[in-house]
């Protein structure tokens, strides 16, 4: 049998992995703090006895992409969003997680949190204390004047790290981790924008330009799988003598 | 069947109901005491086909691994309090919270909701009520033939009764304020109620202890801005056509591959 046709197929195949990737991006591309997955494919050989058979392509996730989103003002003083580097750390069930959507909730309780995970301060989740005002700084520090009082109290600063693109990933539920699974170390100079919040970084042109890349790549796998089976059926017509 | 289809498909409803949000907002921009809505986008949960970090062999770990996300979700809708535009209208009874909190109406079943609109009138018995005829908490009689009816900035309303020269006191507006307000159920007709979410109501007296003044003869508007609403307007319609590309395009190949092979 010709290896062809099963080659060409690992190509049409990875063409509509890549195209969910692509189509995630696009759906998520009004989604705050939002970072785009990478795709890319590479050739994985598969082993005969001895030899190599082929080669198929395989898709293989990149990583994220770490650029900066849109800043959208909104002037709610709980939304906060990152300028340049750094991500914002959360307290999760399986240890640190990070995120660059800074819209913050207060639980009645009096948390900070993030889609229902509690903000991380220096030393553990910030709990604030009954307050009439509160003022998110450019580094992060969270100061609030407290019920009767006319002072601003300093009540903890929002745990900021910068991990490379390469050592994070995503989990199952979209929040980034670190690789290695140790939470990062704080990065002292990632500034905070208070009253705003960053969009999403995907760019929805070059999303759709990949969409129709592959659409096109798509139908040339498919002309080949069509090629191999011409070349097949003429081959049989040879050894029939017909 | 191509995944791609039904990723581009969440992305679709999702702006459906973004537009959905936006298109309530402009429709609230005259309603006095309305506070924007906003959506909350949350990417769905991703498939993880190869976990990043596992062992390829006794030597080699899988560099990166395949995470497929599903797509997007409404994770929910956010009521926005800033404060809106002030408009005088010279009117007594007209009402305006600068700053946060709400006042109390009680419902015919006793239950107390909560609303920015300070649009309040009285009725056939001269009690203060709002303008769907639910009585301000707590209670104020004006007597009938007063004259000079007051707030001042703490709440406090006074009237000249008739008959007499100086004012008298006729009770105080009290204001409550919620941990988070953004937690509280919209019931429509500029009225919340408290849910777990936004916590027990915190009573006050208006200008103490972080509750806004009182504004006699100015109405609070919508918080809705116009221009930001269209802007987003124009977001979510792009962001529906490139979704729209995506499903096509996804249709395409299918449709390619059947009728090639």
């Amino acid at each position: 049998m010709d290896r062809l046709g099963y080659t060409a197929m690992t190509a049409a195949n990875r063409t509509m992995t890549s195209l969910q990737v692509h189509a995630n991006n696009l759906a998520n591309v009004n989604t705050t703090g939002f970072r785009a997955d990478l795709e890319q494919s590479n050739a994985l050989a598969v082993n005969g006895y001895g030899y190599d058979t082929r080669h198929m392509a395989q898709v293989q996730n990149n990583g994220i992409s770490l650029s900066q989103g849109p800043l959208m003002p909104t002037g709610r003083e709980l939304d906060v969003a990152i300028k340049g580097k750094g991500l914002i750390a959360l307290e999760s069930g399986n240890g640190e997680v990070y995120t660059r959507n800074g819209n913050m909730q207060i639980t009645p309780d009096l948390q900070l949190t993030i889609n229902g995970r509690p903000v991380m301060g220096e030393g553990g989740p910030i709990q604030l204390p009954e307050y009439d005002r509160l003022h998110i700084g450019s580094d992060g520090m969270v100061s609030v004047q407290p019920r009767g009082e006319a002072m601003m109290t300093e009540v903890g600063r929002i745990k900021m790290v910068d991990v490379a693109a390469a050592d994070l990933i995503k989990d199952a539920t979209g929040m980034l981790i670190t690789k290695s699974g140790q939470p990062a170390p704080i990065a002292e100079d990632s500034v905070l924008v208070s009253g705003h919040l960053e969009g999403s970084n995907v760019t929805a042109i070059d999303q759709l330009v990949a969409t129709m890349s592959l659409n096109r790549l798509f139908e040339t796998q498919v002309k080949m799988m069509k090629a191999a089976e011409d070349l097949s059926q003429s081959g049989n017509r040879m050894i029939r003598g017909s | 069947m191509s995944s791609a289809l039904w990723v581009s498909k969440t992305g679709l409803a999702a702006q459906d109901k973004a537009m959905a949000t936006v298109a309530n907002n402009l429709a609230n921009v005259n309603t006095t005491g309305f506070k924007s809505d906003r959506v909350v986008f949350e990417d769905l949960f991703y498939a993880i086909e190869v976990q990043p970090g596992a062992q390829a062999d006794q030597i080699n770990t899988v560099p990166s691994g395949i995470q497929l996300g599903s797509g997007v979700r409404v994770a929910g809708t956010q009521k926005v309090f800033t404060d809106g535009n002030l408009q005088p209208t010279g009117q007594p009874m007209d009402l305006a919270i600068i700053g946060s909190g709400f006042f109390q109406v009680e419902s015919p079943g006793g239950e107390v909701f909560y609303t920015e609109s300070g649009q309040l009138q009285l009725n056939a018995e001269g009690v203060i009520v709002n303008t769907q005829g639910l009585p301000l908490v707590p209670a104020i009689e004006v007597p009938n033939g007063s004259k000079s009816f007051t707030v001042g900035s703490d709440g406090m309303v006074t009237a000249i009764l008739p008959g007499e020269t100086l004012p008298a006191e006729l009770g105080q507006i009290t204001l409550v304020n919620f941990t988070n307000p953004a937690g509280l159920e919209a019931l429509g007709g500029n009225l919340y109620r408290e849910t777990i979410s936004s916590g027990e109501p915190v009573e006050g007296i208006a200008g103490e202890e972080g509750m806004g003044t009182i504004k006699q003869g100015v109405l609070e508007g919508s918080n809705v801005q116009v221009v930001e609403a269209m802007v987003s307007m124009i977001a979510i319609q792009r962001a529906y056509e490139a979704n729209a590309k995506v499903l096509d395009a996804a249709s395409g190949m299918q449709q390619f591959l059947n009728q090639t092979v």
